[in-house]
């Protein structure tokens, strides 16, 4: 049913894969986290438990610096991604740096790792978006120990009812429906993402045995710099209406 | 001592009761408990499920139409409310009915009621649409006893937004900003608003020890009828949610 996404999405990807590189140049060097494009910094939002000696995978990692700004932080992160080309750069980033960690090519649908092996599951702008939430978050869900953390960043539930099906920035006028809002396709390229409601996430999550902790809706900050994505919304949109959500869930059942 | 919203909505509702319940006298209260502004059936919904034998408290009653029928259920309720003529509304109904509990004529959010009294507090478009969540949510989590269960209905913080004021109608536009909502005045003698972004309203009941069990997100069925909203309005809320009920649990 919605394999063909892995598929469509991996090609997608893998085109897109050079034009992420200068983000991972950037991105890798440092060890300040930071979350989406408006790098709203972790000691701001404190979505994350503390990952020192923690066990952390990370699913859709692509260039994989989430990964590596938790590893300066004591983590042992897993990178998980479907495209090959992402996880190229990824390693090439590893032996920059001199900071290595497992990398698997997987999709987060179906990951080739133990159960209840890690401590935290994030996803940034990766599964959380590309991957089918029906597989992946029950994946998250398999792959966390008891009282496991599932932290991720998608794009803002607003921001998708707004989202242009060509690449530009949103308005204010809505696109789409949001009763029926699952799986989005666009016009201009062959990728597929995936968008739920609120009341669809706390649903998903909770009958994967998670506890909804919290809902951080992004506010751009008043200073905040243009970032370099067409798509997405501009700064004085995203100060208004949420451009991303993420979502803070622990595994207790 | 109330706050000066409290009192403006007191005046408002007690001004505006009359009206109120000769308007939907017919659609809501009548045969079982129903939901919000299409009366969806409990029976079918399950927020509260079964209430019998349980303290209940009924958190903006209005006219107590709720609180009848789940007395009848074998629940013990209590009806709060911040209009004295919305209440008396309610003693007509419960004499009608033949039925008797508690009222109680407060602002919800300085309820005169003992700390843990209750296994459920509730609302149909009540206190949690005209009260201060910075108050109410923590004054319902020291009236709920450990375990108890929370859940209202509400206008969604997306519907709100997309109100435009001038034209009367909710359009399919964001029309005013997310980020910041809280109290939100219409002006004229309307009462005052209260609402929040999804994710502070989740904050505000974690902080105050309240598990999200679920969020309902309504979506009037085909041929729904309101005496609450045109169908205009029914047609934007069925592509869009315009109502929602939260269900939380107090740890």
């Amino acid at each position: 049913m919605s394999s063909d996404s892995i598929e469509r999405n991996r090609a997608e990807w893998t085109q897109w894969a050079a034009e992420f590189v200068p983000g991972a140049e950037r991105k890798w060097p440092t060890d300040r986290i930071s979350w989406g494009v408006w790098h709203v910094t972790e000691a701001e939002l404190r979505v994350l438990p503390d990952v020192e000696g923690k066990d952390v995978v990370e699913l859709g990692c692509g260039t994989a610096y989430v990964s590596a700004w938790l590893a300066r932080h004591g983590a042992r992160p897993v990178g998980v991604d479907p495209t090959p080309a992402q996880l190229e750069t990824a390693r090439r980033m590893q032996k920059e740096h001199g900071l290595e960690f497992p990398l698997v090519e997987a999709p987060a649908e179906e990951v080739p790792l133990p159960d209840a092996s890690f401590d935290l599951a994030v996803s940034e702008y990766g599964a959380s978006i590309w991957a089918d939430p029906q597989r992946w978050i029950p994946e998250a869900a398999r792959l966390l120990r008891p009282g496991g953390h599932l932290v991720f960043l998608v794009n803002g539930t607003v921001f998708n009812l707004c989202a242009k099906d060509v690449e530009a920035p949103p308005d204010t006028t809505f696109q789409r429906d949001y009763f029926g809002m699952y799986r989005v396709e666009w016009s201009d390229d062959d990728s597929v993402n995936f968008y739920l409601g609120y009341g669809d996430w706390i649903r998903l999550l909770r009958s994967n045995g998670f506890e909804v902790e919290r809902l951080v809706e992004i506010q751009a900050p008043a200073d905040a710099k243009p970032h370099r994505y067409d798509a997405l919304p501009k700064p004085d949109w995203a100060q208004r209406w949420p451009s991303e959500d993420i979502w803070v869930a622990r595994k207790v059942r | 001592m109330s706050s000066p919203d409290a009192q403006r909505n007191r005046a408002a509702w007690d001004a505006y009761s009359d009206e109120y319940q000769q308007l939907h006298r017919d659609f809501i209260g009548r045969t079982e408990p129903r939901w919000g502004m299409w009366q969806l059936p409990e029976s079918e919904l399950q927020i509260l499920g079964d209430v019998a034998g349980k303290d209940v408290l009924e958190y903006g009653c209005g006219a107590a139409q709720w609180s009848i029928l789940l007395a009848r259920a074998g629940a013990r309720p209590v009806g709060l409310d911040n209009s004295g003529r919305q209440l008396e509304h309610a003693r007509r109904l419960m004499a009608e009915a033949g039925v008797d509990f508690p009222l109680v004529h407060a602002s919800a959010g300085e309820a005169p009621l003992e700390d843990g009294s209750f296994e459920v507090v509730f609302c149909d478009h009540g206190a949690m649409t005209f009260a201060d969540p910075y108050a109410t949510v923590p004054e319902v989590a020291r009236l709920l006893r450990p375990g108890g269960l929370f859940a209202f209905s509400h206008m969604t913080p997306l519907a709100i937004v997309c109100v435009d004021v001038e034209a009367d109608a909710f359009v399919p536009e964001l029309k005013r900003p997310l980020f910041g909502l809280h109290r939100i005045d219409w002006g004229g003698d309307e009462p005052v608003d209260f609402n929040l972004p999804q994710g502070e309203w989740i904050r505000l009941f974690r902080d105050n020890g309240l598990i999200v069990e679920d969020l309902i997100e309504i979506q009037p069925p085909e041929g729904a009828t309101s005496t609450y909203r045109s169908e205009a309005e029914t047609e934007w809320a069925r592509r869009w949610p315009m109502e929602q009920i939260w269900r939380l649990r107090k740890t």
